[in-house]
C-alpha cells in the first residue's frame, strides 16, 4: 500500500499543480507537507522551455489565433512553478475573457500574464489590474462607458461574476458602479475596437492594447454605492467591493470549487448552500485576517484538513487532464522538443470542452460533472491512453524502466504490478473494477485462477499495457 | 541611417501577396536596373499553410511565389529559416526541420537539395540548419542550431570545414542563427543564445567577438541576424531588444534603430478601399507610449505601437548599402539608407 504521506503529496500536486511524476515524487521524500506547500506558494522558478526558444520556433505564438493557447500549454507543461500556472487558470475561469470577441490574442495573453504576476497578491490589487486590463475592458465594452451614456456591462459583471455574486447588491449599485468606471478605456479606443469588430489585421498586424484613462468622459459626480456615498472612481468602488463579506464568501467558494471539491455551477450558488459551509467560513476568516491576501488564503486552504481529506472529489478539467498527461509522458521534456505537435495536443482540450482563451461566455466554464459528456469521456480516455501507451515518449520509457527495475527480483504478483503502475500515474486508490479490468488483460490461466495474487514475469509490454489501462480508468479522471 | 520606405502588408491567406510572419529576405539585383526581393513567410506554425517564398520588386510590384505546402514534396518547406543567393542567382533556403538546404532558380523552380550531415559528430543528432551565407567563390556556410557548429560546404554540398561546439568561449556557439560574409571573405555569425556576434576567417579561424548580453547600447539580447555593408559596417538584428544596432568593424556602435515605419504602397491600396478604418486610423495616435510600469520594456512598446520594430528578425544590405529590416510580428520590411 502507498503510504499516507505519499498519497497526500500526490493529492497536493494534483490540485496545486498538474500531477507529479515518479521522479518528482522521489524528490519530495523527507520534506514536511507544510514545507511543500510553502515551496509551491513561493516558487517563481523558470520553466525548462524558455520563452525565447518557444518564440524562435513558433514565431506566430506571440499573437496568432492558435498560438497563445499553445504558448500557455508550453508554460504549463514545462513550468517548475505549477501553482503559478494553476492560479492563472483559476482566474482565467472566473474573469473569463474570450478571443472570439477580442480578436487580439496578445492582449489576452497580457491578461494571463497579469494573473501570473498578481494572482496570489491582495485581491483589491488584482481587481484593480483587471479593471484596467485592456482585454477585459474591450470584452465588456467599457470603452463605450461614458459619463453622458453609461454602459453597465462591466459594472454589472464585476459585481455578479467577479466579486460578490448575485443577490448581494441592487440594480442601482450596478448603475453607480458603472458610473465610477466611466472613462476607464484603452488608447485609440475607436480604432482599436473597430479593428476588433472587423477582425482586421491590416495593414501591419494587430496592435496590442494598453489602458488609457479618459478624464473627459469620466463621471466625477457623487455616487451612492453599497451604502457609501462619494465622488467615487473605480478605485473607490473596488475598495468597497473588497471589504464586503459577500466578496470574501464568493472568492472562497470559487477557491473551494477549484482546489477542494466540485461545487454546483455558479448560477446556482444563490440558492444552493456550499458543500462544506464550515470550510467556506474558514477561508472567509482567512481573507479578512490576512487583509484580502490570496496567497494567505491559499495557504490556509492547502494545509486544512478539509483539503487533505478531499481526495478524488474532483473531476479533472480538460486542461488538467491534458497537461498532467503530457507532463507524465515527457513529450516536451526539453527545449529540443518544441514543435508543431503542441497545437494538436492543446486542441484536444478544446474537444473535451475547455478551449483556453475562448470560454463559452463571460461566466466561464461549468466544471465538475459537466466536464463529462459521452463524447468528452471518449476523448479523455483516448488522449491519455494514446500518450501514456506510447513507449517512444521519454517519460513513459522512464516510468516503464523504473517499474521494471523496482519489480525485477523474481516474479511479482499482478497486484503489485497494478499498484506500481497506478502510483506511477498518480492513482493511489485503485478500485475493484479497475483491478478486475486489468486482470482481464491477462490470458494466463494462473491469473484467471489466482487473480491479483498470481505471479507473472514483469516485461515492458506488460507494464505498458497496465499503464495504458490505468490512465483509461475512472480513477484517472479524478483527482 | 534614415528611413527610406516600408514594404509589405499583413495577410493570413495561404496564397497571394502580403506577408505572414516573414522570417528572412534575399535580394536579387540587376545592377543599375532593378531589385527583386525574395521573402520567406514562416506563416502559421500550426498548419504551415502559407509557408512559402514570395517575390516582388522593390517598388512593390508582385511577381509570384513558390514553396507552398500544396506543391511537390521536394519543393515545399517544413520549417524554413534563412535565404541566400549564390553567384548564379540560385536561391538557397535552409530548413531546420528537414536538415536540408533547398535550392531554387530565380523563377522559383526547385533545382536540388543538400542534405546536412549530422553524423560527423558521431551521434546522429538533428543538425537544424539555421543561418546560411555564400561567399564569392560559392562556398556555402551553414550554422547548426542543434550541434552548435558551422559547416563550410562546396556548392555541391561536400563538407570542407567544420568548427564550433557548445559553449560560450571563443569559437563556441549556443544555437547560432543568421550569418553573412563580408567583402574580405570573413564570416559573421549571430551566436543567438550567447548574445554576441562572432567573426571568423574563411577557414574558421576565430577573429573577434562583438557585443555581450544586455539591454544597453552595444549589448545584445538574442541577436538573430547579421549583415555587413561594403564599408564593413556590421548591422545586427538585436531581436530580443526589438532594435537594430549598426557597429563599425571595430565594434563601436554607430547607430541604434528602433523603427520608423510608414505606410507601404500595398497598405495605402488597402486603406483606400476600407475607408472606415482609414478614418478611424487618422483620428488615432499610434505612437503614444504612456504604458503602465510593468509594460515599460522594448517588447511591449513594440507590440503596442505600430511604427517601431516588433520582431526584427533579419537584416540585409543591398549593393548601395541600403539596409532592409524584416519584422516577423509586423509583417513588413523597413528600408533605411546611410545618412549623407
Amino acid at each position: 500500500m502507498v503510504s499516507i504521506d505519499t498519497e497526500l503529496v500526490i493529492h497536493l500536486m494534483n490540485r496545486a499543480g498538474f500531477g507529479i511524476t515518479p521522479d518528482e515524487l522521489d524528490s519530495c521524500t523527507g520534506i514536511a507537507y507544510e514545507d511543500l506547500v510553502e515551496n509551491l506558494l513561493g516558487s517563481k522558478e523558470s520553466s525548462h522551455i524558455p520563452d525565447d526558444v518557444i518564440f524562435r520556433d513558433h514565431v506566430d505564438l506571440h499573437a496568432s489565433r492558435s498560438g497563445v493557447p499553445a504558448y500557455w500549454a508550453y508554460r504549463m507543461i514545462s513550468t517548475k512553478s505549477p501553482l503559478e500556472e494553476k492560479m492563472s487558470l483559476f482566474w482565467h475561469g472566473i474573469f473569463a475573457t474570450g478571443n472570439s470577441k477580442l480578436n487580439n490574442l496578445r492582449s489576452l495573453l497580457n491578461q494571463i500574464e497579469m494573473f501570473r504576476r498578481s494572482g496570489t497578491g491582495k485581491f483589491d490589487d488584482l481587481l484593480l489590474e483587471l479593471s484596467q486590463d485592456p482585454a477585459m475592458l474591450i470584452w465588456l465594452d467599457n470603452q463605450d462607458n461614458l459619463n453622458e451614456s453609461i454602459n453597465e456591462n462591466y459594472g454589472r459583471e464585476i459585481l455578479e461574476l467577479f466579486s460578490m455574486g448575485v443577490g448581494n447588491y441592487t440594480e442601482d449599485d450596478i448603475k453607480e458602479c458603472a458610473r465610477a468606471f466611466t472613462g476607464w478605456s484603452v488608447a485609440n479606443s475607436e480604432y482599436m475596437s473597430l479593428m476588433a469588430q472587423k477582425d482586421s489585421i491590416w495593414p501591419y498586424g494587430r496592435i496590442v492594447w494598453h489602458y488609457d484613462f479618459k478624464p473627459g468622459i469620466h463621471d466625477v459626480d457623487t455616487k451612492e454605492f453599497l451604502g457609501e456615498q462619494g465622488p467615487f472612481n473605480g478605485d473607490d468602488v473596488i475598495r468597497i467591493i473588497c471589504s464586503q463579506k459577500a466578496t470574501a464568501r464568493f472568492i472562497a467558494r470559487h477557491m473551494y470549487n477549484f482546489f477542494v471539491a466540485d461545487e454546483v455551477p455558479v448560477p446556482q450558488w444563490k440558492d444552493t448552500p456550499p458543500r462544506d459551509p464550515a470550510a467556506i467560513d474558514t477561508l472567509v476568516e482567512a481573507y479578512f485576517e490576512y487583509d484580502h491576501d490570496i496567497k494567505s488564503v491559499l495557504r490556509v486552504l492547502l494545509t486544512s484538513n478539509f483539503f487533505k481529506e478531499s481526495r478524488y472529489q474532483k473531476i479533472k478539467s480538460p486542461v488538467e487532464l491534458v497537461i498532467g498527461t503530457l507532463r507524465l509522458s515527457g513529450e516536451y521534456n526539453d527545449d529540443s522538443k518544441v514543435d508543431s505537435s503542441i497545437f494538436g495536443v492543446i486542441a484536444e482540450s478544446d474537444y473535451m470542452g475547455q478551449a483556453l482563451c475562448n470560454p463559452p461566455s463571460v461566466e466561464g466554464w461549468h466544471t465538475g460533472e459537466e466536464w463529462i459528456s459521452s463524447g468528452a469521456l471518449v476523448d479523455r480516455v483516448n488522449f491519455a491512453s494514446q500518450h501514456i501507451g506510447n513507449p517512444d515518449n521519454d517519460g513513459v520509457k522512464h516510468i516503464v524502466d523504473r517499474i521494471r527495475t523496482d519489480l525485477r527480483d523474481d516474479a511479482h504478483t499482478v497486484g503489485e504490478l497494478i499498484e506500481s503502475c497506478g502510483n506511477s500515474v498518480g492513482i493511489t486508490r485503485i478500485s475493484e473494477d479497475t483491478t478486475e479490468g486489468v486482470l482481464d488483460l491477462f490470458s494466463q490461466e494462473e491469473v484467471q485462477v489466482k487473480g491479483k495474487d498470481a505471479k507473472i514475469p514483469i516485461e515492458d509490454d506488460t507494464i505498458l499495457r497496465v499503464l495504458e489501462f490505468m490512465v483509461s480508468s475512472r480513477e484517472y479522471q479524478l483527482c | 541611417m534614415k528611413t527610406v520606405k516600408t514594404i509589405g502588408i499583413n495577410s493570413n491567406q495561404p496564397v497571394g501577396r502580403g506577408f505572414n510572419f516573414p522570417y528572412d529576405i534575399a535580394i536579387k539585383e540587376d545592377l543599375g536596373k532593378s531589385r527583386t526581393i525574395y521573402l520567406l513567410n514562416r506563416s502559421n506554425s500550426a498548419t504551415r499553410m502559407g509557408t512559402r517564398i514570395q517575390y516582388f520588386t522593390y517598388e512593390e510590384d508582385w511577381i509570384g511565389e513558390f514553396g507552398n505546402p500544396l506543391e511537390d514534396d521536394e519543393a515545399k518547406f517544413t520549417r524554413p529559416v534563412t535565404l541566400a543567393f549564390d553567384n548564379s542567382d540560385q536561391l538557397h533556403v535552409t530548413d531546420e526541420a528537414t536538415d536540408e538546404i533547398k535550392i531554387f532558380n530565380s523563377e522559383g523552380k526547385f533545382q536540388r537539395s543538400i542534405k546536412l550531415d549530422s553524423d560527423s559528430q558521431g551521434n546522429g543528432d538533428r543538425f537544424g540548419p539555421a543561418g546560411i551565407a555564400i561567399d564569392s567563390g560559392d562556398f556555402i556556410y551553414v550554422s547548426s542550431r542543434y550541434l552548435n557548429l558551422i559547416q563550410k560546404l562546396t556548392p555541391e554540398g561536400r563538407v570542407v570545414k567544420e568548427w564550433g561546439g557548445t559553449g560560450g568561449g571563443p569559437g563556441e556557439f549556443s544555437m547560432p542563427w543568421g550569418m553573412d560574409v563580408d567583402s574580405q571573405g570573413d564570416l559573421y555569425v549571430a551566436d543567438w543564445r550567447n548574445d554576441r556576434i562572432q567573426k571568423f576567417d574563411s577557414e574558421g579561424i576565430f577573429l573577434k567577438t562583438y557585443g555581450e548580453s544586455g539591454r544597453g547600447v552595444g549589448q545584445f539580447h538574442r541577436p538573430s541576424s547579421v549583415a555587413v555593408d561594403t564599408n564593413l559596417n556590421v548591422a545586427v538584428a538585436d531581436w530580443g531588444n526589438e532594435r537594430v544596432q549598426i557597429l563599425d568593424n571595430e565594434g563601436s556602435v554607430i547607430n541604434v534603430l528602433e523603427g520608423e515605419a510608414t505606410l507601404s504602397k500595398w497598405s495605402h491600396e488597402w486603406l483606400d478601399v476600407n475607408l472606415d478604418e482609414r478614418e478611424a486610423r487618422n483620428r488615432a495616435d499610434l505612437k503614444v507610449l504612456d504604458l503602465p510600469d510593468h509594460l515599460k520594456n522594448a517588447y511591449h512598446e513594440a507590440s503596442q505601437t505600430e511604427h517601431k520594430f516588433w520582431g526584427p528578425v533579419s537584416v540585409k544590405f543591398d549593393s548601395e548599402n541600403q539596409l532592409y529590416v524584416t519584422e516577423h510580428s509586423r509583417h513588413r520590411i523597413q528600408v533605411f539608407e546611410p545618412a549623407s
